[in-house]
C-alpha cells in the first residue's frame, strides 16, 4: 500500500471510528453528553468536509496543477538568456572599437565594456533563482498530483536534503547574503586545508 | 603583483553567458590560452588530456557538482597540485568551509567584478621571476 492511500485509509478509518462513538453516545442516558456529542460531530464534519475538497481538487487535461507557472518562468530563463547574449554581443563590438581608437577613448570602452560582462551575470543569477523556484514547483505539483489522487496527507512537506545536496542553496537574498569581503575574511580565517 | 598571462585556464559553468563573461574578463585581462566546459565531467576529462594552470569552476552544477570537481582534482595525482577558484553564488560559511576542507585556492561570491577575479588569480598564481 502505498503512503498515499495509507493516509487515505487512516482518515476513513478516523472518521469510522468517531462515527461509531457518537452512535454509541448517542444512545447512553447521560445528561453529560451533550457537549462531548457535539465536539465530536464537529471533528467528524470537518474530516468530511476536508475529504470532500481534497478530492474536489483536479490537475488541469494534461494532469498538472502548475505547469503554466513553471513554464513561465522557464521562458523568462529562455528570454534573459537570449538578452545576456545580445547585450554582451555589444559589448564586445564596444571592446573591438576600443581597440581601434586608443588613447583615452579606448580606455573609457574598454572600462563600459567591463562594465558591461560584470553587470550581465545578472542572468547567471536569477537563471539560478529561477531554476529553484521551477524545481520547488515541480516537487509542490508532484505531491498535489498525489494529494488529488489519493487525499493524501499534505503534512510530510518537503524533505530536507543531506550531505552535499544541503550545500546547493543557490543565491542568498540580498540582505543576508555574504559579501566577497565577508568571504575572504572566512575564507583566511579557516587557514589551510 | 602582476598576472601570469601565459597561462592556461580552465573555466567550467554551466550557464554558457558566465563562460562568456569569464572568458572576456579572462582577455581583457590578457590571458587568452583559456579552455572551457559546460560541466563538470568533460572538465574533468579534459583536464586529464591536457592539465592546465588554474581551474576556475562553478559549485551549482548537475550531476556532478564544482566541489565534487574540485574532490576529484585533488584526488587526482597529475592534477592535485592545480590552482582551484570557486565561482559561485552558494556565499553561506558552511558552503566556504567545505570547499576549504576539499582544497580549494580561493573564493570568489557571485556576481563578482574584473578587479576581484583578477585579485584572486593572483593570489593563486603569484608570477615567479
Amino acid at each position: 500500500m502505498s503512503e498515499a492511500s495509507s493516509s487515505v485509509s487512516r482518515l476513513q478509518d478516523a472518521q469510522g471510528y468517531l462515527d461509531r462513538v457518537l452512535r454509541e453516545l448517542r444512545v447512553l442516558n447521560s445528561p453529560q453528553k451533550d457537549m462531548l456529542v457535539a465536539v465530536l460531530q464537529y471533528l467528524s464534519d470537518h474530516i468530511s468536509a476536508t475529504r470532500r475538497e481534497i478530492g474536489a481538487m483536479r490537475p488541469s487535461a494534461n494532469g498538472q496543477f502548475l505547469s503554466g507557472t513553471t513554464d513561465e518562468l522557464e521562458e523568462i530563463l529562455t528570454e534573459t538568456a537570449k538578452a545576456a547574449n545580445r547585450i554582451m554581443d555589444a559589448a564586445e563590438t564596444i571592446e573591438n572599437v576600443a581597440g581601434t581608437v586608443g588613447g583615452d577613448a579606448a580606455q573609457t570602452l574598454m572600462a563600459a565594456a567591463t562594465s558591461i560582462y560584470e553587470a550581465s551575470a545578472f542572468q547567471d543569477i536569477t537563471g539560478q533563482r529561477i531554476t529553484k523556484a521551477v524545481r520547488a514547483l515541480q516537487s509542490l505539483e508532484a505531491k498535489l498530483v498525489s494529494l488529488s489522487g489519493a487525499f493524501d496527507s499534505f503534512e510530510e512537506g518537503l524533505e530536507a536534503p543531506g550531505g552535499d545536496q544541503a550545500l546547493l542553496n543557490g543565491p542568498q537574498v540580498a540582505a543576508s547574503a555574504a559579501s566577497q569581503s565577508d568571504i575572504d575574511a572566512l575564507f583566511e580565517s579557516l587557514g589551510a586545508p | 603583483m602582476s598576472l601570469n598571462k601565459n597561462m592556461r585556464v580552465m573555466i567550467v559553468d554551466d550557464y554558457t553567458t558566465m563562460l562568456r563573461i569569464l572568458r572576456n574578463l579572462l582577455r581583457q585581462l590578457e590571458i587568452a590560452n583559456v579552455d572551457e566546459a559546460n560541466d563538470a565531467e568533460t572538465a574533468f576529462a579534459a583536464m586529464q588530456r591536457q592539465a592546465p594552470d588554474l581551474i576556475i569552476s562553478d559549485w551549482n552544477m548537475v550531476p556532478m557538482t564544482g566541489l565534487d570537481l574540485l574532490r576529484k582534482v585533488r584526488a587526482d595525482g597529475k592534477l592535485r597540485h592545480i590552482p582551484f577558484i570557486m565561482v559561485t553564488a552558494e556565499s553561506k560559511t558552511e558552503n566556504v568551509i567545505a570547499a576549504k576542507q576539499a582544497g580549494v585556492s580561493n573564493y570568489i561570491v557571485k556576481p563578482f567584478n574584473a578587479e576581484t577575479l583578477r585579485a584572486k588569480i593572483v593570489s593563486v598564481c603569484p608570477v615567479t621571476a
